[in-house]
């Protein structure tokens, strides 16, 4: 008798708790976050912009243009309405200490200003303004996937109290690899271990929450094993689910845990193309989804103030 | 893999971690990634503790976000550009080394990166009066040489020695050795010489791939493991104490015949701008180098400029000097 009255008291204070922590993902739920589908149409397939809860990994090797593409999504979601934005709140996690300050706020100044020519121009000062789109943008440093993984435990309840926080960025999430390869030993499943809990995670923040996730990673393997020591096939049919974007490169094989590969929606291919005729480097990136057929490709230039496109198909 | 052992923070005893145990739950990442009110109700242990816990863990073990506009006020008022002495590669470098980045010169050998190496440490610390960090992994390291640089600089035998002694040097032959090099540097050294007066602007290695390269290929991951163990420690020094950072790396050719940086594609993309340094073409044995930007984030790629090693502060010549470098050299 006493037994039962003690579980059922725990179970009433574990009901209430279990409900307020509902409460508070209805509420975001409820308020939504806002669309992110057309942040920027000329990568995205037609009718396939990365809506909530979508995943897009932008895989390349170095010098290919992924960073620059998310600095001009990150000014795309920070800045305000007036200047064509979206006023997306953004969490950038990054792993190698690669996030470049300077360079983000040299491509908001230059977006900013050319969305002012035209209009009004008794606005705050330039440095107001970058300063009020910094303020929606955290940067945090992470140096190993076991701290990754506890960010983003610690993240959940950011996102579940701020409903304005619509798009996680992480750059890159494949930073880890080689050391948990190493730490893991001989089994496959300790060497992933970490991985694996960070997406798990990462699934239950984006059906929750509804943000969207953009994840970079190295292509550091090679599709064929022309060199012994690096590439290892892991795990054939994780790769056959991209193979309709016909894999020009040789670098494009994904090669990170089944858990990631289960949850990304859309995927994008980063090449250097030619040289184009005023000494300009082309870069081109082909999307896939797992919503749309076909693979949408864009090419663009990388140029002081951001990047340009060249055409649209 | 952050085990859970008692003490590690307050509310941790030993019955919290055997019962805990008896779930099978040994380290902070399980104990962290599991609901604690399925926790409570599987362990005897009580919800509220699990939860205090928890945060505490949480707190401890975690990365904070900072907001942009603070982390943009904090890097306006920290980073520094270092001019290199030589105006072209300056020109090259967007002015000079920027502080927070890692910067990579590759190029084959005798290409000249020891030397660059050396006119860039002289010109730091007798011209920005500022101390320079100098790994040696190649014994390539020559005192007299740096001497001889600094003497066509000034005549003044103290400003000389001055400069000298802010060129400190730390002699590595392996990688663990350097890994513990760069851990000392991190935890010490560098700590005390940002709290104490002069600053550390500058750290470069000369050569990274010298110690990597021989632990890369074959089927074990430990080489891997090590070069982004290595990449990660000279980042964080970078970034955390805003100094710039040098390396140097040797060069290998890809499936075209092109000239690439060595290491493979996991080291590629460590560096924030690249470098190839070489020969030009038609003087064997002339002290002329051509400097190919490879990669860079504030520039456009495949930009070229040359200079001469011996005469590191000039300008690039006009069409008059040029005929006067012309006629020094066909002196005997």
């Amino acid at each position: 008798m006493e037994f039962r009255n003690y579980c059922a008291k725990i179970n009433d204070m574990t009901a209430r708790v279990r409900m307020a922590e509902n409460g508070a993902q209805l509420v975001s739920r409820l308020e939504g976050r806002q669309s992110l589908r057309d942040i920027e149409p000329s990568i995205f397939p037609v009718d396939g912009g990365p809506g909530q809860g979508d995943v897009v990994e932008f895989h390349g090797s170095e010098g290919t243009g992924k960073t620059e593409t998310l600095y001009h999504l990150i000014t795309r979601c920070i800045m305000p309405v007036q200047s064509r934005g979206l006023e997306v709140a953004v969490v950038f996690v990054d792993t190698d200490y690669h996030f470049d300050m300077l360079r983000l706020v040299s491509v908001l100044e230059g977006r900013l200003a050319e969305d002012c020519k035209g209009g009004d121009g008794s606005e705050n000062e330039p440095e107001e303004r970058v300063r009020s789109c910094l303020g929606r943008l955290s940067v945090v440093h992470c140096n190993s996937s076991v701290q990754l993984l506890l960010t983003l435990h610690y993240l959940e309840n950011t996102f579940s109290s701020q409903p304005s926080l619509g798009l996680l960025i992480i750059d890159s999430i494949s930073s880890f690899y080689w050391v948990d390869r190493f730490n893991g030993g001989e089994s496959t499943v300790c060497q992933e271990a970490n991985l694996r809990k960070c997406a798990e995670l990462l699934d239950r923040l984006r059906r929750n929450y509804g943000i969207v996730i953009f994840a970079t990673t190295h292509a550091i393997m090679r599709n064929y094993g022309s060199d012994p020591g690096v590439s290892e096939v892991p795990g054939p049919s994780s790769s056959r689910r991209w193979r309709s974007a016909d894999s020009v490169t040789d670098f494009d094989k994904p090669y990170l845990c089944r858990a990631w590969q289960r949850i990304v929606t859309h995927r994008m291919l980063f090449t250097k193309s030619h040289v184009s005729k005023d000494n300009k480097q082309v870069f081109s990136t082909a999307c896939t989804s797992i919503m749309t057929k076909g693979v949408k490709r864009c090419s663009f230039h990388v140029m002081e103030d951001g990047i340009k496109f060249v055409c649209d198909k | 893999m952050v085990i859970l052992r008692e003490g590690i923070c307050p509310g941790i005893n030993e019955e919290f971690i055997k019962a805990l145990q008896s779930e099978d739950i040994k380290t902070v990442e399980d104990f962290v990634s599991c609901n604690p009110e399925e926790l409570a109700q599987k362990c005897s242990l009580s919800y509220k503790a699990l939860v205090a816990v928890r945060r505490v863990l949480l707190a401890q073990y975690t990365a904070f976000p900072v907001s942009g506009a603070d982390l943009y006020e904090e890097l306006l008022s920290a980073t520094a550009i270092l001019s290199t002495g030589n105006p072209s590669l300056d020109k090259l470098l967007d002015s000079g080394l920027y502080t927070g980045e890692i910067t990579e010169l590759t190029g084959s050998p005798g290409s000249g990166k020891t030397q660059v190496c050396f006119s860039v440490a002289v010109n730091i610390s007798h011209q920005l009066k500022q101390t320079v960090f100098y790994i040696d992994t190649k014994s390539g390291m020559c005192a007299n040489r740096l001497l001889q640089m600094l003497q066509t600089k000034t005549p003044n035998m103290e400003e000389q020695m001055e400069a000298l002694q802010k060129i400190k040097v730390f002699r590595v032959f392996d990688v663990f050795s350097l890994l513990a090099c760069l851990q000392h540097l991190r935890s010490n050294d560098l700590q005390k010489a940002s709290i104490g007066g002069g600053s550390v602007k500058a750290l470069m290695v000369d050569s990274v791939s010298a110690v990597l390269s021989s632990m890369l290929g074959g089927k074990q991951n430990e080489g891997m493991s090590l070069l982004m163990q290595v990449a990660g420690e000279l980042k964080m020094i970078a970034k955390d104490f805003n100094i710039a950072v040098l390396v140097t790396n040797h060069v290998t050719r890809d499936g075209n015949g092109h000239l690439k940086a060595g290491l493979g594609q996991s080291w590629s993309h460590v560096p924030r701008t690249r470098v190839l340094l070489q020969r030009v073409e038609d003087a064997e044995t002339s002290s002329l180098r051509t400097a190919t930007l490879t990669k860079s984030s504030r520039q456009a790629c495949h930009l070229v400029e040359e200079f001469d090693l011996c005469h590191w502060s000039e300008e690039k010549r006009t069409s008059i000097s040029g005929k006067r470098k012309l006629e020094e050299r066909s002196k005997p």
